[in-house]
């Protein structure tokens, strides 16, 4: 997909649109849809990709994705929630994602940003110091 | 394996619960040794990308939404979707008196199947040169061993003298006898415990062999070490098959490891052989990088790039440990076109340049360097008095004998003084001939240039003047050993001095023509 300079600043603005006090709502990203639709941009495909594009990197930025082998309790999560709320500096939602190969502990992300606090995580850490 | 254990118990001991921040992102698109990914919005300019399976890539170009990371070494198993992570460290080389005698790749990893490196400290390859305040006036002599650019382009310790000329023309073999030349003037001075003696500062050399083919690199590695040099010297090699990130990051890595010595009081010589691939490798990278292009298709910063590295060499006070890093960065011009982008760069950040000629390549004068090309800004305050004494002329009068050469093809006629002039020139350039790997020691070249200055040359035929040269040279090293220690010692040739070579010459004349 070619990049348009102009393209991806109306994918970015339309992001902007499709936010309530901060946060991405499904009400505002089907108004920001409706809107496209009557405009019926020249490049309405590429304009749609990138604003999913665009969609998605601000959807993974208010969702912590907390891997872990094992189940969490509710309140675990919900601690979780908050102490990244107050890194982020906005409201992050947890969602919960098994992965046995971590043997145990969990692995948080956010965005770009990864917390290891597996033993995977700590053994492959290890390794690389010996080696 | 003690060690190994010793190691795990220790973190071990160091074990804390805590989470490991990173930042990470995915690979878009990979060619040519350059990566694009989404994500790393963390990355901070020329950091260190951790690829994942011991690959290594430095970030830059950051951008909006990408990040563009050249990757340094085999990046034939990434693929797009890959998973990148920011490691918060600049790239390092390992430094320090481990390295010399080994050869290693562009980040400093063995390739000489001689096992690990003994190291443990390590410098970021990319580093601040030194500014006003620590530096020094050049005032110590860099010998190179080759007679015509000692008495007429000296070098000193802490100069960039660039050595530049066509293809084959023996730009190589003049940074190869410099190296050669420092190892047989430390091996003079070491005692038998492998010291040195007080006062005497030995000079360690780096060769940075950029773009070039493996087998001149392994030529170049069996000639140090037919020398001895090898012991005092590291090679760096990032050859034509390696990747353009290290032909682009291995001049910085060699100038890391010299700035070891220089930074602990210690002399450095470093050679950049040469830094016209490294345009092109960088140019290569730039261009996959989509990051805009100059004149010759070179981007913008290919100037910066070169001056930041030299920039590095320098000679620091005594308040910073009194070290040197002297450059010998090389650069290939096409045809003899020295006014080229890359050249007219490289000419205007040295502090000098030592031209080399094909024609004069081929007319059997080697070293062919251009005496009305070359020239050396600073080194001439490093010049020894012994060498200033007889070869204060020298160039003045090489000058002169091509200019009278030239008129002298359209007349037979000449008068005793421009025949005189015209000969004694004639030998001057015979004398400068020079087998390659073969350095002079700088008392040998003093004697032989007084010799050919105070006309003990003028009764031999040009024709048999490197034979007599090779003569005098023998016969100074063994029966003038004497007198050639007097000058070494002193550094000058004092009036008893002078008095007992002209014994010695005049012995050897009658020797000779017999």
């Amino acid at each position: 997909m070619k990049r348009d300079k102009k393209i991806i600043r109306l994918a970015k603005k339309l992001v902007e649109l499709s936010k309530d006090n901060g946060v991405v709502t499904v009400a505002r990203v089907g108004e920001v849809l409706a809107g496209l639709k009557q405009v019926q941009h020249r490049h309405h495909l590429t304009v749609l990709k990138s604003f999913l594009n665009y969609l998605h990197r601000e959807i993974a930025l208010q969702t912590a994705v907390v891997s872990t082998p094992g189940a969490l309790s509710g309140e675990a999560l919900k601690a979780i929630e908050v102490t990244y709320s107050k890194i982020y500096g906005r409201p992050v939602t947890a969602v919960i994602k098994q992965d046995t190969s971590l043997i145990a502990g969990v692995r948080v992300r956010v965005g770009d940003d990864l917390y290891d606090a597996s033993l995977a995580g700590r053994l492959q850490r290890l390794a690389e110091n010996v080696s | 394996m003690s060690s190994i254990v010793e190691q795990i118990e220790n973190e071990i001991a160091s074990f804390q619960a805590s989470a490991v921040k990173s930042n990470t992102g995915k690979i878009v698109s990979i060619a040519d040794g350059v990566a694009k990914l989404e994500g790393l919005s963390g990355a901070m300019y020329n950091e260190m990308i951790d690829f994942g399976q011991g690959v290594y890539g430095i970030a830059l170009n950051l951008e909006e939404d990408e990040v563009g990371c050249v990757i340094l070494g085999d990046y034939s198993k990434l693929k797009e979707g890959d998973e990148a992570t920011t490691t918060g460290k600049l790239l390092s080389v390992p430094v320090g008196m481990g390295l010399l005698g080994r050869v290693v790749d562009a980040i400093g990893n063995p390739i000489d199947g001689k096992g690990p490196i003994n190291s443990t400290e390590t410098y970021p390859v990319d580093q601040i040169a030194p500014g006003i305040i620590p530096r020094k006036s050049v005032d110590q002599p860099m010998q190179t061993g080759i007679m015509s650019i000692d008495s007429m382009i000296p070098i000193g310790r802490g100069q960039r003298e660039l050595i530049i000329g066509d293809r084959s023309t023996g730009k190589t073999t003049i940074a190869i006898d410099t190296i050669i030349n420092q190892a047989k003037i430390n091996n003079q001075h070491r005692n038998e415990d492998g010291t040195f003696p007080e006062g005497f500062r030995p000079v360690y050399s780096i060769y940075v062999a950029i773009g070039q083919k493996n087998s001149n690199i392994a030529r170049t590695i069996a000639v140090l070490e037919k020398a001895g040099a090898m012991e005092y010297t590291i090679i760096v090699s990032a050859s034509a098959g390696d990747n353009p990130a290290n032909q682009y990051i291995a001049p910085f890595a060699g100038a890391s490891m010299g700035e070891f010595f220089m930074n602990n009081g210690m002399d450095a010589l470093i050679v950049y052989d040469d830094l016209s691939k490294q345009a092109v490798a960088y140019r290569q990278i730039s261009l996959i990088l989509k990051r805009p292009s100059g004149r010759e298709a070179y981007p913008g910063d290919v100037f910066y790039l070169h001056s930041r590295l030299l920039e590095r060499s320098a000679r620091v006070n005594e308040d910073n440990g009194n070290g040197s890093l002297t450059a010998l960065p090389i650069i290939e011009t096409q045809a003899g076109d020295v006014a080229a982008y890359i050249p007219t760069n490289v000419i205007s950040i040295t502090d000098g340049q030592v031209f080399l000629e094909t024609d004069l390549f081929n007319q059997g004068i080697r070293p062919a360097v251009s005496v009305g090309l070359s020239v050396s800004r600073v080194g001439s305050a490093a010049q020894i008095k012994a060498i200033k004494k007889v070869a204060g002329k020298v160039k003045l009068q090489l000058a002169q004998f091509r200019e009278l050469a030239a008129f002298a093809q359209f007349g037979s006629d000449l008068d005793a003084k421009t025949k005189a002039q015209l000969g004694r020139g004639a030998r001057v350039v015979e004398l400068f001939k020079q087998k390659a790997f073969n350095p002079i020691p700088v008392e040998v070249q003093s004697s032989l240039i007084y010799a050919v200055q105070n006309g003990y040359f003028d009764a031999i035929e040009v024709a048999k003047i490197v034979e007599a040269t090779s003569s005098l040279r023998d016969f100074l090293e063994t029966r003038g050993a004497k007198v050639m220690d007097t000058i070494r010692t002193e550094k000058a040739i004092s009036d008893a001095t002078e008095a007992a070579l002209k014994t010695s010459l005049a012995e050897w004349v009658a020797g000779f023509s017999a």
